[in-house]
């Protein structure tokens, strides 16, 4: 998907650089290798990019200019509209089915989103989707202290997972998660070391477990439901 | 910024932090906090004052002798529409600069595989 776009408008002057908030990069080789990517791909094990960027959720983007300057902050980024979206949903299971109409609600934008970076790409600083250096920093995500020490506990648990093991991780990564439930990346990304049996893709269902208590359709519907799930772009 | 101590050299401590200690107090850019605190007798910075002083927040695990030290709170998650030069490897672990793109557009998108 996001190749196809940089073919698009490579010779534009637009380069696509994806980037996995992935623990284990071999968990993202399997997606990268079949997107067969002509661009920068990159992997981000220790979620650098919540703290330097504002990223919340996955799939979230920044847009760039040629001076280096983000002329659009961290906010949801698709470019399909989701075969899951029109799936009928009655001969799942009661949780699949939770999940899925859960995921149904979330807002759209897909053609909406592709169309802006289209029309980025032709018109650069003159297009209307590309936002002055005030209106960036005034739209990134808010940081008050208990994201920001979301952050730093989420920062100590992935040190910890890699030098000392995942029951040491465990702890501070619950934390971030009580400090900032809107960030999907935290609890996301922990859930898949409780439910995915090692050397195993991810388990992405993700229901209740030891660490959270929780599961990923308790913690939407507690936060507002699919509508409200994730940094809507506004354009 | 992991850490395993609280007081560290301001090297480090710009390294992790951005912040470097100069005679008008800690500074980052164009802005600098009065913290006189936060540099100790013998040159280093103490890691709690100046968290203190720069609103970073410091979390410790007394377990394991370690600390994480988070991004400036109170404001926005970019403090400017300046990218920061992020890098970061590929899959085979070869690093790549954020700067190289330089002179184009760039649209940059987080995934996950989870």
């Amino acid at each position: 998907m996001w190749q196809e776009l940089h073919a698009e408008l490579e010779a534009e002057g637009l380069t696509v650089v994806t980037v996995a908030l992935d623990f284990d990069p071999e968990q993202s080789r399997t997606w990268i290798d079949q997107a067969a990517p002509t661009h920068p791909s990159l992997v981000d094990s220790e979620h650098r990019l919540d703290e330097l960027l504002g990223i919340t959720n996955v799939p979230m983007a920044v847009w760039i200019d040629e001076a280096g300057t983000i002329v659009r902050p961290a906010e949801s980024a698709t470019i399909r509209t989701s075969a899951l979206r029109s799936m009928p949903l009655d001969d799942f299971p009661e949780n699949i089915k939770n999940v899925l109409t859960e995921a149904q609600k979330i807002p759209d934008h897909s053609d909406e989103y592709r169309a802006a970076i289209l029309d980025w790409a032709a018109h650069g600083s003159e297009s209307r989707f590309s936002l002055s250096p005030d209106v960036v920093v005034a739209r990134s995500q808010p940081r008050p202290m208990e994201h920001a020490k979301a952050a730093a506990a989420f920062a100590l648990g992935t040190h910890l997972f890699t030098t000392v093991g995942k029951d040491a991780a465990m702890p501070w990564w619950r934390q971030a998660h009580e400090l900032h439930p809107e960030n999907w990346t935290y609890k996301r990304q922990a859930w898949t070391l409780e439910s995915t049996p090692e050397g195993q893709p991810y388990d992405l269902l993700q229901e209740v477990g030891d660490t959270y208590g929780t599961s990923w359709y308790e913690d939407v519907v507690a936060l507002g439901g699919g509508g409200s799930y994730g940094v809507e772009p506004r354009l | 910024m992991i850490l395993t101590s609280l007081n560290v050299s301001p090297a480090e401590f710009a390294e992790g932090t951005g912040w470097e200690s100069k005679p008008e107090g800690m500074c980052k850019g164009d802005a600098c906090v009065p913290a006189p605190e936060a540099v100790t007798d013998d040159g280093q910075v103490s890691v709690r004052e100046a968290a203190d002083r720069l609103r970073l927040p410091l979390v410790s695990d007394e377990a394991h002798g370690v600390h994480a030290l988070g991004p400036e709170s109170g404001g926005r998650a970019l403090s400017s529409a300046v990218a920061p030069d992020i890098e970061l490897p590929d899959v085979d672990g070869n690093p790549f600069r954020l700067s190289l793109l330089h002179g184009r557009k760039v649209l940059l998108v987080a995934w996950a595989s989870w």
